[in-house]
């Protein structure tokens, strides 16, 4: 059919006048996430895009309460946050971290995984645009091999591979761990709501295309989401207790080679043959795996 | 709400860092160079089709089973949406963009599905007092009646003069009834005598009553009796019995008269007049060739004909002609010659060349000659010029005399429905711009046609999926009568069918942009769009990921 008319829900918790950057996509997927969790949300907020984004003092892009945090701290403060609603006896008030990828994966890693060992019942989200964006650029643990960034440059690019902090969470054996992108926004919602619904940790790892940190055109950030899921870079999948998987996208005939991904992108415009070639089939071996795990059978009690 | 806050003093401050408004005051707008604006677009389907069909339109209703709107909306452009789905050419298949994708929207079967659902269905006569100005009208083909339609519609008083004995013109003496059934053509030429159209049937103008008496009696006159005069082969032996015009056998089969070919004939010709005269003599017992002096890439047949044709059992013959015709015991002799194709004529086609010592002969019970007809205006003498049987028309389809206008087949030599239609509907805006300023020469009449437009589809959120197919009469059953061949769509299948369009530039209030603009910019009321200026960044995340091209981005001002 061709009308794949998104229908989401109207509420809009995030006001026209943000400071995110044209086309940005961490700007767009917390509009997706608060039309999903509606007002009785609170979103604990470390250092990154989203603390600018969200305005300066004494403003609020947000029609839901902020909590300022430090870098390292959004997991912990959200749990705090938490902890003091229930003593209040709130317990329908959905508590979400929000944190960039640098936030998450690199800085704040332990406080993420501790809470994550405590299943506190908190909404833990990344959006990831894959550097430190907000300081102008700086790798992080999950930028992709061989991206430029400015402690990357071109002609040392960055060697290490991305960081699987999906696969870190599900290690955890929370609840509910799942990935997502502005270019599914029903899938988005529906993880969301999903999430919501649930008790204890949950994680949520969104991809969030930066158009100035990735060198696209502003116009493309919904595409270069879309490419990724295509080209299994970035597949769209769920897991329940760290063991259940399951594929939402690509479907087989939906698959594309990851130079249709990388091409559009100046962050990979200096990668030579062989390394889209080493990127390639490092995406073939992920996918297997993903593939093993999603066909792997989960014993039916956990024991846990 | 949206205001900006200054603290004179400390004093003025919150105790804590805590936040006093949203940040709507902070204006975003101004960061944009790109704007935004949603403009539709001409589809390529309907600039494709002669009537200007509003495609996309109509095959939304389609699509959610509003079928009765549907018809009224194919009715603006075009009268006749049962007889133009089963038998016009449908170039705006052609165009459709969906062809790229996967395969064309079968707008020909929905339209003509459309049609059989409002069977039921009559226009309501215009509301409002009628017209003073009379207009007449020779010839009730689907030129004439196009133009009566439409003038109609505006509450002119319209009489239309018909030679033969019943209105239709080469829909109903042309066309056979296994294409286009007889209760289809006669129910949409009485939709249009309800909206008060008077159809004066057994008047040749010429023989009847002379266009002097018309021209006193009206004040503005359409000219559209179509081309009827076959071309003659010019080759010995054409005047003898069993040597016949195609027209001719299909206008007596058509009307009713029983006429016997024989059991071997051979029809001369490679246009639709040579397909159904082969097709009937097919269905009348006989063995049938269709012989051609170009290769089947030329022939001027709808396609689709040729290849029911071929399925139903005709034989071809291509790179052959005539030369000579001799009677023998009773039966026909016929002496061909070989052709071959050299350099291309003034059609752009390649011109057809005999093969020296190529001759062979064929016999046959009946030649039928189908190369052509031409229009005959010796009733109009005075009135044009002809060049090699084609009309010479001044200032553009209106003849020498202010006031009388020529249009159809009569205008261009043999064509098409749609052309006529569309020739109808141009002469009714010419006929009403000249009421009402009678001094003014220059009166259009050629069809204005749509002009295709750039439109940039993002083909992301559509599905691939098979047209669905038009079934037809098993050929064995088709020989023997003149049942109509192509089936009808079931319903469910029409609207899935009609789910397939891209909507190609024209919104059709999918949301997209809405959804995905990261500044909350993009409002809707009513089904229709807004972007908020003071917020849009000019990110274009819009233009991209709208499916069907209906946002552009321009620049702003500096
Ligand atoms: C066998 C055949 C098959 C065809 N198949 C197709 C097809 O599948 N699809 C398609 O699109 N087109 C087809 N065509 C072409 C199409 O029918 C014509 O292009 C179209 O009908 C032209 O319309 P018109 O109104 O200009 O003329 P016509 O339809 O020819 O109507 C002219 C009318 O004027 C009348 N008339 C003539 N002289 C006078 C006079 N002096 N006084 C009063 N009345 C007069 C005639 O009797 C006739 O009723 C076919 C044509 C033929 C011959
Ligand atoms: C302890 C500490 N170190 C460094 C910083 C500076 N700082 C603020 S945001 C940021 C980068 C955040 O990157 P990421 O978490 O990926 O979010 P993004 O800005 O990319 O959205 C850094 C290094 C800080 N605020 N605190
Ligand atoms: S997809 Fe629809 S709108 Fe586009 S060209 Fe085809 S019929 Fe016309
Ligand atoms: S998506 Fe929103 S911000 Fe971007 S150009 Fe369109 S209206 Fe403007
Ligand atoms: S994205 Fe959809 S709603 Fe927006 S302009 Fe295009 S067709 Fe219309
Ligand atoms: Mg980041």
């Amino acid at each position: 059919m061709n009308r794949a008319n998104f229908v989401l829900p109207e509420i809009e918790l995030m006001s026209s006048g943000h400071l995110g950057c044209q086309g940005c996509g961490g700007a767009l997927a917390m509009r997706y996430v608060l039309k999903a969790l509606g007002e009785k949300t609170v979103i604990v907020l470390p250092a990154c895009c989203w603390t600018i984004i969200a305005g300066p003092f004494p403003y609020s892009t947000l029609k839901v309460p902020v909590l300022h945090t430090a870098f390292e701290t959004a997991a912990v403060a959200a749990s705090g946050v938490r902890a003091a609603l229930d003593i209040q006896g709130d317990t329908e008030t959905t508590v979400v971290a929000w944190a960039g990828d640098g936030g998450t994966v690199d800085i704040g890693l332990q406080s993420l995984s501790g809470a994550a060992e405590r299943n506190e019942n908190i909404l833990y989200i990344c959006y990831d645009n894959e550097a430190y964006m907000n300081t102008g650029i700086q790798r992080s643990g999950a930028t992709p091999r061989f991206a430029w960034t400015t402690t990357t440059p071109e002609k040392n690019p960055k060697a290490e591979r991305k960081k699987d902090i999906v696969a870190i969470m599900a290690a955890h054996r929370i609840p509910y761990t799942a990935t997502a992108t502005i270019a599914y926004p029903d899938d988005l919602i529906r993880k969301v709501q999903k999430a919501k619904s649930l008790q204890g940790m949950k994680f949520l790892h969104i991809l969030a295309p930066c158009p100035p940190g990735w060198r696209i055109a502003s116009e493309d950030a919904i595409k270069i989401a879309r490419l990724a899921v295509q080209a299994r870079v970035f597949p769209l999948y769920e897991i329940e207790d760290g063991e259940r998987y399951t594929l939402n996208a690509p479907h087989e005939r939906e698959i594309i080679p990851a130079e249709e991904y990388f091409k559009l992108q100046g962050r990979f415009a200096h990668l030579g043959p062989q390394e889209r070639e080493q990127m390639q089939q490092e995406i073939e071996r992920n996918w297997a795996r993903l593939q093993r795990l999603v066909q792997m059978k989960a014993p039916s009690d956990d024991g846990a | 709400m949206g205001r900006a806050i200054t603290f004179r003093s400390v004093a003025e401050m919150p105790p804590l860092a805590i936040s006093l408004d949203d940040i709507s005051h902070n204006k975003t707008g101004s960061w944009r160079y790109l704007r935004p604006v949603y403009r539709n677009k001409i589809p390529p389907c309907r600039a494709g089709c002669p009537a200007g069909n509003d495609i996309p339109r109509w095959l939304a209703l389609v699509a959610e089973g509003r079928l009765t709107e549907a018809w009224k909306t194919i009715r603006e452009n075009n009268p006749f949406p049962g007889i133009t789905g089963r038998v016009c050419a449908h170039p705006c298949e052609a165009y459709c963009n969906r062809k790229e994708f996967d395969e064309p929207i079968a707008i020909a079967a929905l339209e003509r599905h459309v049609a059989d659902e409002a069977f039921a269905l009559h226009d309501e006569p215009p509301s409002g007092e009628r017209r003073r100005e009379k207009i007449a009208i020779v010839g009730s083909g689907p030129a004439g009646l196009s133009c009566a339609y439409f003038l109609a519609k505006q509450n002119y008083p319209v009489t239309i003069y018909e030679a033969e004995s019943q209105p239709g013109g080469m829909l109903r003496l042309g066309i056979p009834s296994y294409r286009l059934p007889r209760d289809v053509i006669d129910k949409e030429i009485d939709d249009i005598v309800r909206l008060g159209v008077e159809i004066k049937t057994g008047y040749r103008v010429g023989r009847d009553i002379d266009l002097e008496r018309l021209w006193a009696s009206y004040d503005a006159l359409f000219i559209a009796t179509g081309a009827y005069r076959s071309r003659p082969l010019g080759i010995p032996g054409e005047e003898l019995p069993g040597v016949l015009a195609g027209l001719d056998v299909l206008k007596a089969i058509n009307t009713g008269r029983k006429i016997s070919l024989g059991e071997r004939v051979l029809v001369i010709g490679g246009g639709n007049t040579a397909m159904d005269a082969a097709r009937t003599a097919l269905r009348l017992g006989a063995r049938v060739t269709v012989i051609y002096r170009r290769t089947r890439a030329e022939m001027p047949a709808i396609p689709e004909e040729i290849a029911q044709a071929e399925a139903e059992g005709v034989e071809f013959l291509f790179l052959a002609a005539p030369q000579k015709i001799e009677r023998v015991h009773g039966r026909l002799r016929v002496h061909l010659i070989r052709m071959q194709l050299g350099e291309p004529d003034k059609s752009g086609r390649r011109r057809p060349v005999p093969l020296p010592n190529s001759e062979f002969v064929l016999e046959a019970d009946a030649l039928l000659k189908a190369i052509g007809e031409d229009p005959d205006l010796d009733f109009l003498a005075e009135e044009l010029e002809t060049s090699e049987g084609i009309v010479i028309h001044n200032e553009r389809g209106r003849l020498s005399r202010a006031g009388i206008f020529l249009g159809g087949d009569a205008r261009t030599g043999p064509s098409t429905v749609v052309e006529a239609i569309a020739d109808g509907k141009a002469a009714s805006k010419a006929i009403q711009r000249y009421l009402r300023s009678p001094s003014r020469t220059a009166s259009a009449l050629l069809p204005e046609r749509f002009a295709p437009e750039k439109i940039k589809l993002n083909t992301s959120y559509f599905a691939h999926q098979a047209r669905v197919p038009v079934l037809e009469l098993p050929p064995e059953e088709r020989q023997h009568g003149f049942a109509e061949v192509k089936a009808p769509l079931w319903l469910e299948d029409a609207i899935v069918e009609a789910q397939r369009c891209f909507s190609c530039g024209v919104c059709n209030a999918c949301d997209n942009c809405r959804v995905f603009c990261p500044d909350v910019a993009i409002s809707r009321v009513n089904g229709l769009y807004h972007v908020n200026l003071e917020y849009c960044k000019g990110c274009g995340i819009c233009a991209a990921e709208c499916p069907r091209g209906c946002i552009d981005l321009i620049e702003e001002g500096r």
